[in-house]
């Protein structure tokens, strides 16, 4: 057999977890052995990515309990097998994975703790920015306050949750058990970011949620209070989100501020 | 082939013993990273490591490189693998003789192949466009194995022996790799100690491993067991001085342990050494 035939024959008797009849078997020596050899690739390779899902999704393991999460990384790894060589990137489309299945579509606050699992991690070593003093803005006249536009950090990430994500995931995370599911059909909205080398998380606002999704998309100051004042139907004052605006420098979220033309 | 200088006793870095590391100045010769584990945008990875070079000498391993696989190179992670090579000066740059993938799939495992002249070939002539890209000898390791295949034409010992020579690289040589795949096949783990062209080997690795079925599981999750120190000293006699550091990957003891265990190499040597001075004398 070919070596590239081989090899193709090989790995597919380990996606397919077929031992005792993987036609690979006639090409390797030692016949009273060779399926127990074989044996150790196809266990090693499940062991090791669902120790990966594991290791990314400790909360959502917490919530769905063992043996339902074992359910969850044997069905991932069958539709997912992965591609990149670096299994940091492995776990990353579990939450869309989960979103996009049949099976795992319902669990609605095991996807959004999945999201907010994953996007801890993906802060955890984003693309490096030194935060900025907020004392950075006393190099702009006030007058050009409503001309402000502000860089944030590579890390920062903001999604819309389920209610009841953020008290779930704190359970799950404490090994407590979980709050029963919020009855209020209000979404949960999320940041995450990280600081130096730590990772954090809260909740904001539906009016701070606004405002930091307009400013990470580059809009000015001035803008932003324009448009907060149109979407929400009453005013965001320019205080309100001087407030919001200090709160991001003191997160460590701002990297850049320019005054736009 | 220019081979490297010895650089002592090493441990594979581990983000767990980071902070005990820098806070007592760990008496490590040298560190070996996991090259992909660094692969990122940046965040703390790329901060302990930069604290980790500053003290010691770095060797990075990757376990991506599938040299023998079938489907092209992948020179976008080659690429990263030259950037972080840049950006930290490893004293060598090392993977193994083995494949992880084909079909565009990365099983994160180091998959076996048969010993036959078709896959020298093939391993030797990418062996050959990864040193052209990187610009530098590339130190290829070899693996343990669970399977063995029909029709092999020529031993392990051999086949790393003339990729070598034909490829003009540099060996990694995992004792305790030759250990299991020697319990695994019914062979004699020395013959693969005796073949391997000394003047190429520039690391050995040192490891622990499982019995499980009648079968030895190269785990890296336990203390190197008293076969693997014999054979550590019988490769020591035969190789003479090379780096040699100890794989922990699970089931981390206190550093302290690893220490140990780098002492008690340090002390073999020393023994051998003595001995070959008494011998001269």
């Amino acid at each position: 057999m070919k070596l590239a035939d081989l090899q193709a024959a090989f790995q597919a008797a380990i996606l397919s977890g077929e031992t005792k009849d993987a036609p690979i078997l006639g090409s390797l020596a030692a016949p009273d052995q060779r399926a127990q050899g074989l044996s150790v690739y196809v266990n090693a390779y499940r062991i090791r990515l669902g120790e990966f899902l594991a290791e990314d999704y400790p909360a959502v393991k917490a919530l769905l309990g063992a043996g339902r999460f074992a359910e969850l990384i044997e069905d991932y790894i069958a539709a997912e097998p992965p591609k990149s060589r670096n299994a940091r990137w492995f776990s990353s489309r579990l939450p869309q994975f989960m979103r996009e299945s049949e099976d795992w579509c319902g669990y609605l606050r095991e996807i959004s703790v999945a999201t907010l699992e994953r996007a801890l991690t993906d802060a955890h070593d984003a693309a490096d920015a030194e935060p900025l003093a907020i004392e950075a803005l006393a190099a702009f006249d006030p007058q050009d306050w409503p001309r402000l536009a502000f860089a944030f950090h590579p890390s920062v990430a903001l999604f819309t949750a389920e209610a009841g994500t953020l008290a779930a995931f704190a359970a799950a995370s404490a090994g407590e058990a979980p709050p029963p599911p919020a009855e209020e059909d209000a979404s949960e909205k999320i940041a995450v970011w990280r600081c130096g080398p730590e990772t954090f998380y809260r909740r904001l606002e539906a009016d701070e949620y606004l405002a930091l999704n307009e400013a990470r998309a580059g809009r000015s100051f001035g803008d932003i209070c324009e448009l907060a004042a149109f979407q929400q139907q009453d005013a965001l004052s320019p205080e309100r989100l001087a407030q919001f605006l200090v709160t991001w420098f003191a997160d460590g979220l701002v990297v850049g501020v320019s005054a736009e033309d | 082939m220019q081979k490297p200088a010895p650089l002592g006793y090493g441990l594979g870095f581990r983000p767990i013993y980071f902070e005990e590391i820098v806070a007592t100045r760990a008496p490590v010769d040298w560190f070996e990273i996991i090259s992909e584990n660094y692969l990122v945008p940046g965040g703390r990875p790329k901060a302990m490591l930069e604290r980790i070079r500053a003290d010691y000498p770095i060797v990075m391993h990757g376990v991506s490189l599938s040299l023998a696989s079938c489907d092209p190179l992948d020179y976008d992670y080659l690429r990263d693998l030259k950037a972080l090579m840049d950006r930290i000066e490893p004293a060598w740059v090392s993977d193994h003789l083995a494949w992880t993938g084909v079909h565009g799939l990365n099983l994160h495992d180091l998959l076996p192949i048969p010993f036959t002249q078709e896959a020298l070939d093939h391993v030797v002539a990418r062996i050959c466009r990864v040193q052209d890209f990187l610009k530098r000898p590339l130190v290829v390791e070899n693996v343990s194995s669970y399977v063995s295949f029909a029709g092999q034409e020529m031993p392990e010992c051999a086949f790393l022996a003339e990729m070598a020579r034909r490829a003009d690289c540099l060996l990694l040589l995992d004792v305790n790799n030759s250990f299991v795949c020697a319990a695994n096949h019914g062979v004699d783990p020395r013959a693969l100690i005796d073949a391997v062209p000394a003047e190429r080997v520039v690391q050995l690795h040192m490891a622990g491993h499982v019995e499980r079925d009648g079968r030895c599981i190269d785990t890296h999750d336990q203390p190197i067991c008293e076969d693997v120190w014999a054979l550590y000293e019988y490769t020591r006699r035969r190789l003479g001085p090379v780096s040699a550091m100890i794989e922990r990957d699970d089931n981390f003891p206190p550093l302290s342990e690893l220490l140990a265990e780098l002492d008690r190499m340090r002390a073999i040597d020393a023994a051998i050494a003595a001995e070959d001075v008494g011998s001269v004398s």
